[in-house]
C-alpha cells in the first residue's frame, strides 16, 4: 500500500503555492493529507506532483470578520472545533464537529482541505451550505469568491479551478437563527450515511426562513427545498415536522452501498430532518 | 443418556486445586507489558536482515478465471526490480501449500492456471523497495478468461461445469457432505410435543489483527537452509509442512517467531505467506520481506470465519423439557479447504450447549465458493453453534410462553451430573451452570431492568434484555480436525497435540522459561511465570521468558482453542517437578538431610520443622552449577539445573469408526452467562448498550485481571460479530469492504462503557490446578445474547432476529417491514 511516484514541492508562501499550481497543471495541494495520502496509498489517485502548504505561516487563522468569522486555509479541524469564536458565531459547525472524524485525524486534517476534497458524505459542506458560507479562491490571475451552494458540484468535484487555491472560508454571523446538526454513521467518527444540517429563523412563532441541507445522500451537500418550503410560513408543529420529514425524504435520490441501501438513507433523512428541525426551533432566539 | 462404549480415562491431574496459592490467582501485571507498551516488541515488520529486498503481490481482480497469459517484461525492466515470479514459475520449485483437507485440495502460494477468488496472488515481485515492487505489479499484464463466479452458498451446492472450483476433487462444489445421528434422534423427535424450527444465518467475518501476516525469508545457498521470521503459530507442531512445500527436508527450515500484532485465530499457521517469502528469497538470492497489506489480508489472508446457513430444529415437551436437535447446515468455505471441516469438528464439542439434550442429528455440507478461504477465528465454529442453540431456545420460550430464565434453569445440566458425556461423545468435565446464571442475574439487576423496560415502552422507547447461557469448550485435541473426514479418505488421523517448555535455573537461582509457541496477543509469558512461581515459590520478577525457534523448539501445538494457559500450566508444572527434584537432591547433600524431609519455602529449601536450617535457591543453584563434584557420590546427578517437559493433552479418546461417537476431544468446558441491555432507535436502527454483564466460569483463574481482559476483549469482538462485521461479497464475488474503513469493528464509542465481568470458579478435575481455558469466551457468548436483547426490545413490533450482523440498515429494514404490517 504505497503511493505511485510523485514529485514533492514545498511552498513557502501562498504566492509560492499559486506559482507552483500554475506551473504544474497535474499538481495537487497537500494540506492535512488525511484523505489524499490514504487515497494515494491505495493508488486511487496518482497525482504527479504534490504542493505541500503546511510550512506556509499565518494561514491557519480563525479571525473575526465583521459579525462573522474568517478561517484560513490551513486551520486544523481541532482548532476550529475548539474555537470559542466559532462556537459563538457559528455553533452549527461546532456541533457538527462532534461527528467529524477522530481526534488524531482532526489534529492534522484541515477544514479547507476537507471542503476542497468534497467527499459526498462529508459533514462540513452541509454546514457551509446551511450557513451560507463564502469560499475565497485565489490564483495568479486574481481572487474570486464563491458561495458554498455554488462550490460543491459533484463527487470530489468543486468550482475550484486547477490553478486556484482555497485561501479563506468566510462564515456569516448567526443573528437569531436556530441551528442543529445530526448525522447517522455506522460508528462514531465514520463517514456519514446521512447528514442533515438545519438553520431556522422564527419570528412571532412563525418560521420565516429555513435551510435543510443534506449530505451523504447525493453527489454533494445540497439544500432540500421542498422540506424548507414545508417549514416556512407557520409554527413548527407536529404537522409541519411530519411534512418536512416526508418532503426531505422525497427530495433525495440516494445511492445504495454496502453500508446502507437507498431506503435506509431515505428513512434516515426523514428522521434527521425531524430531529434537527425540532432542535433548531428550540434554539431560535 | 447411555453411552456404553464410552469410558472416561483416569485424570492425570497432579496439582490439585488449592484454597490458597502463592502466585496463581493473583492479578499481577503482565510480564509482556513493559516490552510491548513501550514499543520494544519485535513484530513481523520489525525484522530487518542485511541486504533485504521487498516483495509485493499482484492480486486477481476476478473471482474466478483462467489465467491465459502473463507478460512480465515491463515489470522486469523497471529499475530496482530483482525478480518477477508467476505461479507457473513458482510451481517449478515449490509445491502446493500445506493443507489438511481429505481428499486434499491444492492451493499454490501463487495461483497456477486459475484464480479462484478476488485478491488471490497472480504474480509476485521482489524489488529494492516495497514502493518499486508495487510499481512493478502495475506493469504486469495478465490476460484472463473469466469463469462463472460462485458466490451464494446454496447455489454452490448445485454448481456444474466451469463453475466447479476444483474439478480434480469431483464435478461439484460440495467439498464435504455427511450426516451423523448422535444418539436416538428419531425416537426423541417422536416423543416431542413441539418442534421449533428456525432458519438462521451466520455471516462471514474474520480476525483482522492490526499487524497483518508477514514473513522475512533468507535462503542460505551454502547450507541449502531457509530461515523464515514470521508472525505464525504452530511452527513447532506442523511447521515442517512449509519445508515440504519448499521442497527441502524439515531440518533445512528454521522458523523464527516474531511477536504477532493480534491474531484472533487468523495467524494459526500462515503457511502461504511463509511459503511465498521462502520461494521468492530463493529465487532472488536475497533475503525477502513480504508483509500483507490490508487488502491482501482481507481478500487473501486465508482466515475468514464461518459462513453458515442453518435449518435448525429443537424438539421439546410441552413443559419445556428439551429432547433433541436436528441441524442441517451449509458452510461456505471459500476457494480452498486448508483445515477441512475442522470448524465443525470443533462445533461438535458443545453442539447441544449446556442443556440436557439427549440426541442431535447434524447434516453438514461444506461448499467451495469464489471467496477467500476459511481459517481459524475465535470460536473456530463453536461460536456459531452457540448462536444457533440460543436462538432456538429463545424461540421455544416465545412459543411456549416460558420465561427465558426459567427455561434455562429447567434444562441446564446439573452440578451432580459431571463429568457429563454429551450426545456427540465429548465430555464436559465439570461446571456449576446455575451458579453462573445466578451471579449474572444478581449483577445485572434483572428485575430492575424489566421494570425500566416497561416504563420505557410507555414512552415509546425500545429497551431489550437478552440472555445467553453458553458453553466455552477449551483445550482442543487434534481429532477435531479429521473426525468428520470420509471413511474412505480419513486423512492424517493424528492424536497428539502437546505443549512443551524448557526451564533453566541460572547459577544465581533465577529462572528462564523457553516457550515453543509464539506471543499471539495473549499473555503466555505471564501465565508461565505465575505457574512456575507457584511451583517453586519464587518471586515472579526472578523469572523471564523467551521463545524457541523451530531449530531448538519441540512438540508444541501453540495457542488456539483456548488451550494455551491449561497446556502451558501442565508443561511448566511438569518441568518444575524435574527442577524441584534435582534442587532437592543438591540441597539434601548441602543440608545433610533426606530429600523427603525437605520443603520449598519462600525462596529457600529447608528441613521441614526445623526453621533456619535451609539454603536459598541461589545457594543451591550456585552449588549445582559450579560445585557438583564437591558433593558426595550420587550416580546420575549432573551439574546445572534444567528441564524440558512435554505435556500431552489431558484427556482424549478416539472417535468410533462410524463417528456416531466422536470421543472425548474438547473436554475442559467452561460456561458463561451474558446479559446485555440494549436500546434500539427504531427510526434509525441503531443499537446502544445501556448495561452489560458477562459472568464466566473458566475454572481456577491464574490471573483474574488478564482473564477479565480476555472476557471484555472477546465480548467487544462478539459485539462486532453481532452488530458490525461482515465480509460483503457482491454477486460477482468482489469483496466490497476490504479496508478497515469499510469493514467495521466496534470502537470504544460503540461498546458498553463498562462490560461488567463476574467470575465463578469450578476447577477442572483433569488439568493442573483445575485451570480451564478462557481465550475465546466473550465472542462465544455475546452474539446470541445481543440477538436476544434486540429481539426483546422489538417485541412490540414482532421483529425476529434470524441473522447477523444487525447493522442499522438491516434492523431498520426489519422494523420498516413490521411497521408496514401494522406491527
Amino acid at each position: 500500500m504505497k503511493p505511485a511516484r510523485f514529485r514533492y514541492l514545498r511552498a513557502a508562501s501562498v504566492n509560492d503555492a499559486l506559482q507552483a499550481l500554475a506551473e504544474n497543471p497535474d499538481a495537487q495541494i497537500l494540506a492535512g493529507g488525511q484523505s489524499l495520502i490514504a487515497m494515494m496509498n491505495l493508488r486511487l489517485v496518482k497525482p504527479a506532483c504534490l504542493i505541500d502548504i503546511n510550512r506556509i505561516s499565518n494561514i491557519g487563522y480563525i479571525d473575526e470578520d465583521g459579525d462573522g468569522v474568517a478561517i484560513g486555509a490551513l486551520a486544523r479541524h481541532n482548532d476550529v472545533k475548539h474555537s470559542p469564536l466559532i462556537r459563538e458565531r457559528c455553533p452549527l459547525l461546532t456541533e457538527a464537529y462532534e461527528s467529524i472524524a477522530h481526534h488524531t485525524v482532526r489534529n492534522r486534517g484541515t477544514l479547507g482541505g476537507n471542503l476542497c476534497h468534497a467527499d459526498p458524505s462529508s459533514e462540513t459542506p452541509a454546514v457551509m451550505v446551511a450557513t451560507g458560507a463564502t469560499l475565497m479562491l485565489q490564483s495568479l490571475r486574481g481572487q474570486r469568491e464563491v458561495g458554498a451552494e455554488d462550490f460543491f458540484l459533484g463527487t470530489y468535484e468543486t468550482a475550484r479551478r486547477q490553478d486556484e487555491m482555497l485561501t479563506e472560508i468566510r462564515l456569516p454571523g448567526r443573528r437569531t437563527d436556530g441551528w442543529a446538526f445530526a448525522e447517522i454513521s455506522n460508528r462514531h467518527g465514520d463517514f456519514a450515511i446521512a447528514v442533515i444540517a438545519t438553520t431556522l429563523r422564527i419570528e412571532d412563532g412563525r418560521c420565516e426562513a429555513a435551510r435543510v441541507v443534506a449530505s451523504g445522500v447525493g453527489e454533494h451537500a445540497a439544500r432540500l427545498e421542498p422540506a424548507e418550503e414545508a417549514l416556512i410560513g407557520g409554527p413548527i408543529d407536529d404537522a409541519r415536522l411530519d411534512a418536512a420529514a416526508a418532503a426531505a425524504a422525497g427530495a433525495v435520490d440516494p445511492h445504495s452501498d454496502s453500508h446502507a441501501d437507498a431506503a435506509y438513507r431515505r428513512d434516515a433523512i426523514a428522521a434527521l430532518t425531524r430531529r434537527t428541525v425540532r432542535r433548531a426551533a428550540a434554539r431560535c432566539d | 443418556m447411555t453411552r456404553e462404549r464410552h469410558y472416561i480415562p483416569e485424570s492425570r491431574q497432579r496439582e490439585k486445586p488449592k484454597s490458597k496459592y502463592f502466585a496463581i490467582g493473583h492479578s499481577m501485571k503482565r510480564v509482556e507489558d513493559t516490552r510491548l507498551l513501550t514499543g520494544s516488541g519485535t513484530y513481523a515488520d520489525d525484522v530487518s536482515l542485511p541486504n533485504m529486498a521487498h516483495a509485493a503481490v499482484l492480486r486477481s481482480p476476478h473471482a474466478h478465471a483462467r489465467i491465459v497469459s502473463i507478460d512480465k517484461s515491463k515489470a522486469e525492466a523497471l529499475p530496482g526490480v530483482l525478480c518477477v515470479m508467476t505461479g507457473a514459475e513458482a510451481a517449478e520449485v515449490t509445491g502446493p501449500c500445506a493443507d489438511f483437507s481429505s481428499p486434499p485440495t491444492t492451493q499454490h502460494c501463487i495461483a497456477v492456471d486459475k484464480v479462484r477468488h478476488v485478491g488471490e496472488t497472480v504474480a509476485a515481485v521482489v524489488a529494492e523497495s516495497r514502493y518499486i515492487a508495487e510499481d512493478a505489479c502495475e506493469l504486469i499484464e495478465v490476460e484472463y478468461d473469466p469463469l462463472p463466479a460462485v458466490v451464494d452458498l446454496e447455489e454452490a451446492v448445485t454448481s456444474t461445469g466451469d463453475a466447479v472450483l476444483h474439478p480434480e476433487r469431483g464435478d461439484t462444489n460440495v467439498a464435504h457432505h455427511r450426516v451423523i445421528d448422535f444418539g436416538t434422534v428419531d425416537e426423541d423427535f417422536a416423543q416431542a410435543d413441539l418442534v421449533i424450527e428456525r432458519r438462521l444465518r451466520w455471516p462471514r467475518s474474520g480476525g483482522t489483527p492490526i499487524e497483518t501476516v508477514g514473513a522475512t525469508a533468507h535462503y542460505d545457498r551454502g547450507t541449502g537452509k531457509f530461515t523464515i521470521h514470521a508472525n505464525t503459530s504452530m511452527y513447532n507442531y506442523v511447521g515442517w509442512l512449509i519445508a515440504v512445500s519448499l521442497k527441502v527436508e524439515p531440518h533445512r527450515l528454521n522458523i523464527v517467531p516474531t511477536d504477532a500484532g493480534g491474531s484472533f485465530g487468523s495467524k494459526l499457521f500462515c503457511h502461504k505467506v511463509c511459503t511465498l517469502a521462502g520461494t521468492l528469497a530463493r529465487a532472488a538470492g536475497r533475503p525477502v520481506k513480504y508483509l500483507e497489506d490490508r487488502i491482501d489480508n482481507m481478500t487473501s489472508g486465508d482466515a475468514h470465519g464461518s459462513d453458515r446457513v442453518y435449518d435448525a430444529k429443537l424438539a421439546l415437551k410441552r413443559d419445556g423439557t428439551m429432547l433433541s436437535m436436528r441441524l442441517k447446515v451449509i458452510d461456505d468455505y471459500g476457494a480452498y479447504f486448508q483445515y477441512g471441516v475442522g470448524q465443525h469438528g470443533n462445533a461438535m464439542a458443545q453442539v447441544t450447549g449446556p442443556y440436557k439434550i439427549n440426541s442431535v442429528q447434524v447434516d453438514l455440507t461444506a461448499v467451495f465458493t469464489n471467496k477467500c478461504q476459511q481459517g481459524a477465528y475465535r470460536g473456530f465454529g463453536s461460536e456459531v453453534g452457540n448462536f444457533v442453540i440460543e436462538r432456538l431456545v429463545d424461540a421455544a420460550c416465545e412459543e411456549l410462553d416460558i420465561d427465558p430464565i426459567e427455561m434455562r434453569r429447567q434444562n441446564l445440566i446439573e452440578q451432580d451430573q459431571f463429568p457429563y458425556i454429551m450426545p456427540t461423545g465429548n465430555m464436559y468435565d465439570s461446571g456449576n451452570y446455575q451458579a453462573v446464571l445466578d451471579e449474572a442475574l444478581g449483577m445485572i439487576d434483572y428485575d430492575g431492568w424489566r421494570q425500566k423496560q416497561a416504563e420505557a415502552r410507555e414512552e415509546g422507547r425500545y429497551i431489550g434484555i437478552g440472555i445467553s447461557t453458553c458453553q466455552e469448550r477449551s483445550v482442543f485435541s487434534a481429532t477435531e480436525f479429521w473426525m468428520w473426514n470420509p471413511n474412505e479418505t480419513p486423512g492424517f488421523t493424528l492424536s497428539s497435540s502437546p505443549e512443551s517448555v524448557s526451564v533453566n535455573i541460572d547459577p544465581t537461582g533465577k529462572a528462564f522459561i523457553t516457550l515453543n509457541a509464539p506471543f499471539w496477543g495473549n499473555s503466555p509469558e505471564t501465565m508461565a511465570v505465575q505457574v512456575l512461581a507457584e511451583k517453586l515459590e519464587m518471586d515472579p520478577s526472578d523469572i523471564s521468558v523467551g521463545y524457541a525457534d523451530s531449530d531448538k523448539g519441540f512438540n508444541s501445538s501453540g495457542p488456539g482453542g483456548s488451550r494455551f494457559t491449561v497446556m502451558i500450566a501442565g508443561a511448566v508444572s511438569g518441568a518444575a517437578d524435574v527442577i524441584k527434584e534435582k534442587m532437592l537432591r543438591v540441597a539434601s547433600h548441602m543440608l545433610e538431610a533426606d530429600p523427603s524431609d525437605l520443603e520449598f519455602r519462600n525462596g529457600s529449601i529447608g528441613v521441614q520443622g526445623v526453621p533456619g536450617k535451609e539454603k536459598t535457591l541461589a545457594e543451591v543453584a550456585l552449588h549445582a552449577h559450579y560445585f557438583r563434584l564437591d558433593l558426595p557420590e550420587d550416580h546420575d546427578l549432573t551439574s546445572g539445573i534444567d528441564a524440558a517437559y512435554v505435556y500431552d493433552h489431558p484427556v482424549t479418546t478416539m472417535p468410533s469408526e462410524d463417528r456416531t461417537d466422536l470421543g472425548i476431544f474438547y473436554p475442559i468446558v467452561g460456561h458463561m452467562c451474558h446479559i446485555p441491555v440494549v436500546e434500539v432507535d427504531v427510526e434509525t436502527g441503531k443499537v446502544d448498550f445501556l448495561d452489560y454483564v458477562a459472568v464466566h466460569d473458566c475454572g481456577t483463574m491464574v490471573n483474574p485481571m488478564t482473564l477479565a481482559g480476555h472476557v471484555r476483549g472477546g465480548t467487544v469482538n462478539g459485539i462486532g460479530s453481532a452488530l458490525y462485521e461482515h465480509f460483503h461479497y457482491d454477486e460477482n464475488g468482489q469483496l466490497q469492504n476490504a479496508l478497515l474503513s469499510d469493514y467495521l469493528h466496534p470502537t470504544p464509542m460503540e461498546t458498553p462503557v463498562d462490560i461488567r465481568v463476574g467470575h465463578v470458579e469450578t476447577p477442572s478435575p483433569f488439568t493442573e490446578y483445575g485451570i480451564k481455558g478462557g481465550g475465546e469466551g466473550g465472542r462465544m457468548g455475546a452474539p446470541p445474547a445481543i440477538a436476544a436483547a434486540v429481539e426483546d426490545a422489538l417485541k412490540p413490533l414482532g421483529v425476529k432476529v434470524d441473522s447477523l450482523p444487525l447493522t442499522p440498515k438491516v434492523l431498520r429494514g426489519m422494523i420498516r417491514e413490521a411497521e408496514a404490517n401494522g406491527g
